[in-house]
């Protein structure tokens, strides 16, 4: 047996350094992060998604997946969740700065750190091919300087959600077409005490999702298709900003102004509001918690504009950080799950409340259940990224973040005038796009 | 050799005695012991303070996107704050926020001390259940805020028809004034307690001797409070006083989880405008700049605070 130690068989005082020195170093090494080799399998997977509003979202993957992801390839998964509401943009920027060990991720607002994230177009355009192609709209988010720098998942849809007993009461057994019959319906339904309640406050999704549309349909748009000249100072957008006022004064609840994303669905749920326009979970808590009310609620797309009937996305893309250790262990971590196998159980299993990207699920059975839920799918028709008609980049982000346009919207409905929140907007808007 | 190895054995035996004795006596002088002691705390601070401080100021002179590599602009980001009309907003609500909610704590803290201080049944669970709103997380209890300001369903409004004050309660976070006054109430009732229980203790160390001769000497209640009670409180007023405008100034948590900031800007705080530049659009540089022009507000009040301090 040959010795590796001193020639007598004894440990020599150099060897004892060597070793020592090698042990110092592991113990330093083991202790804490140790990069992995690219060849040996990672233990773990770890995976951050903001928590869903539909909690069987995320039990299907905890109890269907993960194990299944482990028996099959003996990698653990760690399913991160972030708290809905907002705090998952921030920690995911922290974890691109701190390359925190996450290696991947819903990567919400993905043009705030595209850099930090991998090239997964292998596995965006393999998905797509597989699955009946992705809706083109979402490329505009996904797809950076040609390459695809997250998977898209779902469209978390937003649509307009009410009472549909109190419409018939007011003589609207349906949904109003237009913004002005929205307005005409409202006036009346806030006269019964069943006014509506807009989100006009410092949310992320049910703000947006309807002021955006109302001004694209009145024919205003934020920026141009450039990305660089601000086109918000117009007439349409006066015309939008006045629309806006009249339909707070006279058909909403005056405490929208200042809601964040929960409160409409608290509103809905005590019965406080007459219509909102939010994703699916209101009347998927109704129907679980308050199935009188679960029988009288109904969706409708959006009311149309002058200029057209429009939505906005509010889109679920996976993605993978620069910094994982092991790249190819998390794009085969992303890959499977992306499979038709994986993710279409997946999706049932929230009753499709993220509307899938993919084509495949166009005319998908879960849409049949429940018949109510099929507006969120046509969203995917007219829908439009935020930064629409501009790429979605990361100065938008600025403007969503510091609710530039929802503010403009929400100072004219306390009285501001319309030349002066417009003005004001536009500043804000130069100052981001130079 | 033995016989030298002999005589010269008690001296080797000598030489890390007295080594030791003189480490230990320079242990011992004050100078050496007091940055031993000192030591420890000063590199927490410096590691987990001084460092993150100092990479602020560093942000604040770059252009630093997440996930992108910094250039240096100089004081671009300060002049692109100074030009940005809701961050003068912040400021305002900043300063608005922190003045009245610290008066309504003082006022009432004080209020609460004087009344702690008597005797009367139940004292001690009374002391127990006002320090609460301390205790329980801010995030937690500004979520049951949100409740009691429902337009609808909420405490107040129930209670303003209850008593026929109202037909339909106002809105409270969807008016923008009250907005901020349900943000300064949510502050003051949180805050409360500190002040209080801070108040209370000094209110303990007031000899009662000193108010025994001040009623011989014909002083009523208010003559007591305003010539003994008051004026040998005062130092534990300013600390109090002090303390909290820092932590009103830089609150963060309650607005973010009340109304982020809105409507319309309304309750945005510096701390809030911060955060939502830095952390939510990812402009690194930009959210530095606004967190940091916070900090000469906390020099003026650090530097009133140890003044006072000299002084006494």
């Amino acid at each position: 047996m040959a010795r590796n130690h001193g020639s007598d068989g004894s440990t020599s005082r150099r060897d004892f350094l060597k070793l020592g020195a090698v042990g110092a170093a592991g113990a330093t090494v083991g202790a804490g992060w140790r990069p992995r080799k690219a060849e040996a399998k990672p233990e773990k997977i770890t995976f951050l998604r903001e928590s869903s509003y539909v909690k069987e979202f995320d039990e299907h993957f905890n109890k269907v997946l993960i194990p299944r992801y482990q028996q099959e390839t003996g990698i653990k998964v760690v399913y991160e969740i972030v708290a809905a509401g907002g705090s998952a943009v921030p920690r995911t920027v922290s974890i691109v700065e701190s390359k925190a060990p996450v290696d991947a991720a819903w990567v919400q607002q993905e043009w705030l750190y595209r850099e930090g994230l991998l090239d997964v177009s292998d596995i965006a355009k393999d998905v797509g091919k597989q699955q009946g192609g992705w809706y083109s709209e979402i490329e505009g988010l996904s797809v950076w300087e040609g390459k695809w720098k997250s998977v898209p998942f779902g469209n978390i849809g937003q649509c307009m959600v009410y009472r549909k007993d109190w419409f018939d009461q007011v003589g609207a057994t349906t949904f109003p077409d237009t913004w002005e019959e929205f307005l005409e319906v409202g006036i009346k339904l806030k006269k019964a005490g069943h006014p509506y309640g807009m989100s006009m406050g410092h949310g992320y999704a049910d703000n947006n999702s309807w002021l955006l549309p109302l001004l694209w349909g009145f024919g205003a748009q934020v920026v141009a298709k450039d990305g660089k000249t601000v086109t918000l100072d117009s007439a349409e957008t006066a015309r939008a900003v006045d629309y806006v006022r009249k339909l707070y004064k006279d058909a909403c609840l005056d405490d929208c102004i200042g809601w964040l994303d929960p409160h409409n669905n608290k509103a809905f749920l005590t019965s406080q509001i007459s219509a909102t326009n939010n994703a699916m979970s209101i009347l998927i808590s109704a129907k679980r918690d308050l199935p009188d009310m679960g029988k009288v609620i109904d969706h409708a797309l959006n009311p149309k504009g002058p200029k057209g009937r429009f939505h906005s996305f509010v889109p679920v893309t996976h993605g993978i950080f620069a910094h994982t250790p092991d790249p190819a262990a998390a794009k085969h971590f992303l890959r499977w799950l992306m499979d038709p196998k994986q993710v279409a159980a997946w999706y049932r299993s929230a009753q499709m409340y993220h509307a899938p990207f993919l084509h495949a699920y166009d005319k998908d059975e879960e849409w049949n259940k429940e018949p109510r839920f099929k507006p969120y799918q046509k969203v995917l028709e007219t829908g439009k990224l935020v930064s629409w008609p501009a790429a979605a980049d990361r100065r938008f982000g600025e403007v969503v973040n510091k609710w530039i346009v929802i503010d403009m919207f929400a100072k004219a409905c306390t009285g501001t005038p319309t030349k002066t929140v417009i003005a004001e907007a536009v500043t804000g808007l130069k100052q981001i796009f130079g | 050799m033995s016989r030298v190895a002999e005589a010269t054995r008690p001296a080797a035996r000598a030489v890390p005695s007295a080594r030791a004795f003189r480490l230990r006596e320079w242990l011992e002088r004050e100078a050496v012991f007091s940055w031993l002691m000192l030591a420890p705390p000063l590199l927490f601070l410096l590691l987990f303070l001084g460092y993150p401080f100092c990479y602020g100021v560093y942000l604040s002179f770059v252009r630093r996107p997440v996930a992108q590599p910094a250039t240096f602009v100089g004081l671009n980001n300060f002049l692109n704050l100074y030009n940005d009309a809701i961050f003068w907003q912040a400021v305002w609500n900043t300063f608005r926020f922190t003045a009245a909610a610290t008066v309504l704590k003082l006022v009432g803290g004080l209020g609460m001390a004087l009344v702690m201080h008597q005797n009367f049944r139940l004292k001690g669970m009374t002391r127990a259940l006002l320090l609460l709103p301390f205790i329980v997380p801010t995030v937690l209890s500004t979520v049951a805020w949100q409740w009691i300001f429902d337009p609808g369903m909420g405490l107040f409004n129930r209670l303003l028809m209850f008593l026929d004050l109202v037909k339909q309660g106002p809105s409270w976070l969807g008016n923008p004034t009250l907005a901020m006054v349900s943000v300064i109430l949510v502050n003051t009732w949180r805050g409360l307690p500190f002040f209080g229980i801070t108040i209370l203790a000094g209110l303990q160390t007031i000899p009662d001797e000193l108010m025994e001769s001040a009623t011989i000497d014909g002083a009523g209640w208010w003559g007591r409070f305003r010539y003994v009670t008051l004026p040998l409180l005062m130092p534990v007023i300013f600390i109090v006083t002090t303390f909290s405008i820092i932590f009103t100034f830089f609150d963060f948590q309650l607005v973010y989880v009340l109304t982020g900031g809105g409507p319309a800007n309304a309750t945005h705080l510096m701390a809030t405008y911060a955060y939502s530049v830095g952390m939510s659009s990812g402009q690194m540089g930009m959210g530095s700049a606004a967190a940091l022009a916070m900090v000469p507000v906390l020099g003026v009040v650090l530097l009133a605070m140890s003044s006072y301090v000299r002084r006494r």
